[in-house]
């Protein structure tokens, strides 16, 4: 209740679409924004939280600043899905073993769910909400659907995060590139032969 | 919890000097947070992956050299002076979990880690690297070996809030300098060693002039077989010669059994995995 009453009653889906699209610089106002910084002060986190004591967070998310208190244990990926509702990013084995919580930071492929949140002070996350353009998929998002690089789903932002650092780092990468830089995500569905196909896939759409 | 960050070694020395807290240093946190006991024992963090010099030193002289301990691997990795002179160190770090491990996951940090598995403690112990464990003293800091800071499993020496500041690695003088890594795991990614060995080898033609064999995973310390290396300095590599250093470092080890293995297999691939390595210097 007192985390709708935060949001001011906007819908999550509608949130994401502020935090999500602001990477390509398009800009949803929010009514809780006063300006371009999304100030989340209160989670329901901190009402557990209340007597620990919290840290101030200024990090870039889809290239949208955002400022909050955190408690200093929260991992980033706990700050992502719980205190900012971005919940594209999973947390399945919470151990850095699976690479479900893959997300970008700094411009690289990270693992956020072994990592503080505190740590993205000052540095830029992106995560698989901050790929779209508008209502259009990144060409990534749409690779793996044409290749059917999934079957259950649950690992896919992950599996795409992963790409998306692998291709800024090698736009044009051999088999043994995706297999490597890849090897970080776990599919339990087994789809790794359509994976890198999609990548590949995205890799040729991406250059041309 | 509390937090620190550290900007540069002065504001580090100056927080712990004196300090008779304990600090939990971090730097890629992935050791840390994955480790309940430990993460649930830290209330006093201190991140030195902003501590200027630990995250930028990278400075080669015309001996070695001297790496900041809060680089993460994948830095270490992209070094073409680092893929030239030690390509023996890239292939252990290219092991080490996965990418974005390597982005996160640092080289003070395997060190300080102490795990037997860590998969660059053998290769920095053949390298004959040298740690600087702040914080300075009259300006110096304490140099140590690999063996004597990773002291059994999970273990450091690492005493009264001392950090691992650089890793020295001092460049190979031999122009026949010959290596040899290899890691055994259950996979490429993602996999924690059951063995891992390297070796540095100094030939003429097939005569063994100088060499340094470090096995991982196989005894609760890092520790160089000097015995088998013993045995090998001076001798023409023969099958026999190789058979025989196989059943030495046999010897010389302590695998466990544990989740990963057991010690009979590490034991074995210890041998099988020398065997190899030997052949492949001549």
């Amino acid at each position: 209740m007192k985390e709708e009453k935060n949001m001011k009653g906007i819908s999550r889906r509608r949130f994401i679409k502020g935090v999500g699209t602001g990477i390509v610089g398009s800009y949803v106002m929010l009514p809780t924004m006063k300006d371009s910084e999304a100030k989340i002060t209160k989670s329901p986190k901190d009402e557990v939280l209340e007597s620990v004591r919290t840290e101030t967070l200024e990090t870039t998310i889809n290239g949208r600043k955002v400022k909050s208190k955190v408690e200093p244990r929260t991992t980033l990926a706990d700050f992502l899905r719980d205190y900012l509702e971005l919940t594209g990013t999973k947390v399945v084995c919470n151990h850095g073993e699976c690479g479900g919580c893959s997300v970008i930071l700094d411009g690289r492929a990270v693992y956020s769910c072994m990592l503080l949140a505190l740590d993205a002070n000052g540095k830029e996350v992106i995560t698989i909400e901050g790929l779209m353009s508008g209502e259009n998929l990144h060409p990534l998002q749409q690779a793996f659907i044409e290749h059917d690089g999934l079957q259950c789903g649950f690992c896919t932002p992950g599996q795409i995060m992963a790409a998306y650092a692998l291709l800024k780092k090698f736009p044009n990468p051999t088999d043994e590139q995706i297999m490597t830089g890849m090897s970080g995500n776990l599919c339990r569905c087994a789809a790794y032969p359509n994976i890198i196909k999609s990548v590949r896939g995205a890799a040729k759409k991406m250059n041309s | 919890m509390k937090v620190y960050n550290p900007l540069n070694i002065r504001e580090l020395d100056n927080l712990i000097s004196g300090n008779v807290e304990k600090f939990t240093y971090v730097a890629g946190s992935t050791d840390l947070m994955v480790n309940e006991n430990r993460w649930s024992e830290a209330h006093n963090l201190v991140d030195i992956s902003r501590t200027d010099e630990l995250i930028n030193t990278f400075s080669i002289d015309g001996n070695g050299i001297l790496i900041g301990s809060a680089k993460p691997f994948s830095d270490i990795i992209n070094q073409q002076i680092i893929r030239e002179k030690f390509p023996l160190l890239v292939e252990a770090c290219r092991q080490i979990g996965s990418v974005q491990i390597q982005n996160r996951a640092t080289f003070g940090g395997n060190i300080a880690n102490a795990s037997p598995a860590g998969d660059t403690l053998p290769v920095l112990s053949v390298l004959d690297a040298r740690i600087y464990l702040g914080p300075e003293e009259d300006g110096k800091f304490r140099i140590a070996k690999v063996e004597d800071v990773m002291i059994g499993p999970g273990q450091n020496s690492l005493q009264n809030n001392s950090y691992i500041a650089y890793i020295y690695i001092p460049f190979p003088d031999s122009e026949n300098h010959r290596w040899y890594y290899r890691k055994v795991g259950q996979r490429f990614a993602l996999a924690i060693s059951k063995l891992s060995l390297a070796l540095t080898a100094e030939m003429s033609d097939k005569k063994v002039n100088e060499i340094k064999i470090c096995a991982g995973s196989v005894a609760p310390q890092v520790k160089r077989a000097y015995k088998t290396e013993e045995f090998l300095t001076g001798k023409e590599l023969t099958n026999k010669i190789i058979d025989q250093s196989r059943e030495l470092i046999i010897n010389e080890i302590k695998p466990i059994t544990d989740i990963r293995s057991n010690s009979k297999y590490r034991s074995k691939i210890t041998g099988e995995v020398l065997r190899e390595a030997l052949h492949s210097l001549i």
